[in-house]
């Protein structure tokens, strides 16, 4: 594996190999995207419409992209792992998009190159990185990349790890546990481990009514949890803690009988401290837990490329300027999505798409020599507490003193809504997945 | 200051807070009509049934739809923390926005 030094080297030492002319397109110039994901694919896109003389160059490892968003449904068989295949296509042939089906292996910020694996050297004139996120296996002892591909899946980036976690769901034993280890913050969907939780119970209540979830979380809180945990005790009996119980909407009262789902947090001995992967056992204070199928969401940094490019800070995430995104480390060089520091804004698609637009702004501003315009951001998380029991958080944001802020004010589904708008918002987190799928990619 | 004063006054403070400054500098109409495309199309043309396309829509269709969403008298899921997020004269310049484009033929 290259280190940092290698890496910035492997991308001087092409100097004199061909570069891929940056020239035929000079007065519009060459954008160049690392990352087809979320963040990259939009901005290709955008970048596209608000100036269709730019020429945009897309370097992604994977000819499809597998979508994570919505990718818990494959757990319980709603969608299959076919379901969240992307295809490019569309930004090729209707926005003219190029693309490079190869890894970013090498960096020369001076000569303004990146080179691949396959041994492509490709000059920019703006480069746009959306690597997302790298999963810190490491970080809790007894786990390792290996063991998640093999015993204890985490399926937080999906493919074949989501694949597995749905296998073991399948063949648990009737009355089995199925674990989630949640990841302490900042992460990639701050909703999704629980929206995972509740899906899996109630796929449980129809195909292994003794099986049980069980959430260990290093946290106390997270987004949505009030209305995420109503859910949850209308849903299946939930017993929800008396520190959330004041706030629930009268009439709500805990059965006290043992739940399928339960959410032991950091106070209550929840935090994980190790696992041993031979037996699926999770350490923590209050004790050894042992799991039938264990799910293991790590701790998260920006994905490696953003280390490997010395784009993060010790956060391991990366600083840019807010108002356009741009590197603090590098000029021309803008993160978005996951792997950005973003301030209020969660790590989320939604987020991703929105900052790789005020990025595509910013960077055609630029390039006609004005200054980027006042920004704005909005993040939408739609989750599920069942099939056909929605919530959300939604926030707007703004530049204020340099940083971005959430405008204050209500932002999730209030804990007395009706079912109606219940069965509303489940709709319309369904019918998200489609549009919010093409405004990235189609 | 009187209680009845004082708490009238924590009121608007509290009112001001929670709406943008209208003296800040503006997102163009197409910076902002961009945040709502996630779910309503790019550029607000869409072709599915759930959310409403934008694209097309009357400048006045817009805005009241904003103004009865922020005021509740509109009800919704999210739109009122959506249309909380704007200015008047913000929900104006993405009205004529989207007003001036061209709607999808599948709309
Ligand atoms: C279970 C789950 C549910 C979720 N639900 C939601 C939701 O409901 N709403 C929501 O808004 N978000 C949701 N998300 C989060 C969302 O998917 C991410 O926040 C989003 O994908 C981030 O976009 P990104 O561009 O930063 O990274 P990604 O989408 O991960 O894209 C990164 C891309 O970069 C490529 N890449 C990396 N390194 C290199 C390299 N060296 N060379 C070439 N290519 C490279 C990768 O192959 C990948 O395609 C969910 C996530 C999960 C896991």
């Amino acid at each position: 594996m290259l280190n940092r030094r290698d890496f910035l080297k492997a991308g001087a030492g092409i100097a004199l190999a061909a570069a891929l002319p940056a020239r035929a397109a000079a007065a519009a110039g060459h954008i160049v995207i690392i990352g087809g994901g979320v963040g990259g694919a939009t901005a290709a896109k955008y970048l596209k419409l608000y100036n269709p003389a730019l020429r945009v160059t897309v370097i992604e490892t994977n000819r499809t992209y597998i979508r994570p968003y919505g990718s818990s449904e494959v757990l319980t068989g709603h969608v299959g792992m076919n379901d969240l295949n992307v295809s490019y296509d569309t930004l090729k042939s209707k926005y003219g998009v190029g693309f490079v089906f190869d890894t970013v292996v090498g960096f020369d910020p001076a000569k303004k190159q990146v080179r691949t694996a396959g041994r492509q050297t490709i000059a920019y004139d703006k480069l746009v990185v959306s690597p997302g996120i790298s999963l810190q296996y490491q970080a809790i002892p007894g786990y390792s990349a290996a063991v998640a591909e093999t015993r204890a899946p985490s399926g937080w980036i999906p493919g074949s790890q989501t694949a597995l976690l749905t296998k073991q769901l399948q063949a648990m034993r009737p009355g089995g546990t199925f674990v989630i280890v949640a990841p302490p913050n900042p992460y990639r969907c701050p909703p999704g481990p629980y929206e995972r939780a509740a899906l899996v119970t109630e796929w449980m209540r129809k195909h292994n009514p003794s099986g049980k979830v069980l959430i260990l979380d290093p946290k106390d809180s997270f987004v949505t949890d009030a209305t995420m945990q109503l859910g949850w005790h209308r849903l299946y009996g939930y017993n929800i803690p008396n520190d959330y119980l004041s706030d629930m909407p009268a009439g709500v009262k805990n059965s006290g009988k043992p739940s399928p789902i339960e959410w032991v947090r950091a106070m209550d001995g929840g935090a994980p401290q190790s696992l041993d992967a031979r037996t699926l056992t999770v350490m923590t204070k209050q004790g050894a837990v042992k799991a039938d199928v264990l799910n293991v969401i790590p701790p998260m940094k920006a994905g490696k490329l953003a280390f490997d490019m010395g784009l993060t800070d010790a956060s391991g995430f990366c600083p840019v300027d807010r108002r356009s995104f741009e590197s603090s480390v590098h000029r021309d060089v803008f993160v978005i999505g996951d792997a950005s520091i973003a301030d209020a804004m969660p790590k989320s698609g939604f987020s991703a798409n929105n900052q790789a637009k005020v990025t595509a702004r910013a960077i055609v501003a630029q390039m006609a020599g004005r200054a980027p315009g006042e920004p704005v951001w909005e993040n939408t998380c739609y989750a599920l507490a069942g099939s056909d029991y929605g919530l959300y958080v939604a926030d707007v944001f703004r530049l204020k003193d340099g940083k971005i802020t959430r405008l204050p004010g209500e932002r999730y589904l209030p804990l007395d809504a009706s079912m109606a708008k219940i069965r509303l918002a489940a709709a319309y987190q369904q019918a998200w997945l489609k549009t919010f799928t093409e405004d990235c990619f189609a | 200051m009187g209680t009845l004063m004082k708490s009238l006054v924590f009121a608007c403070a509290a009112l001001a807070a929670t709406l943008p400054s209208a003296h800040a500098a503006e997102p163009s109409g197409e910076a902002m009509a961009a945040t709502c495309a996630g779910c309503h199309g790019t550029q607000g043309r869409l072709g599915t049934v759930e959310f409403v396309p934008l694209a097309g829509l009357s400048e006045d269709e817009f805005v009241r739809a904003m103004r009865d969403f922020k005021s509740g008298k509109r009800p919704s899921t999210l739109m009122s923390v959506v249309a909380n997020g704007f200015t008047e004269s913000e929900i104006r310049s993405m009205a004529r926005y989207f007003a001036g484009v061209k709607p999808s033929p599948a709309q």
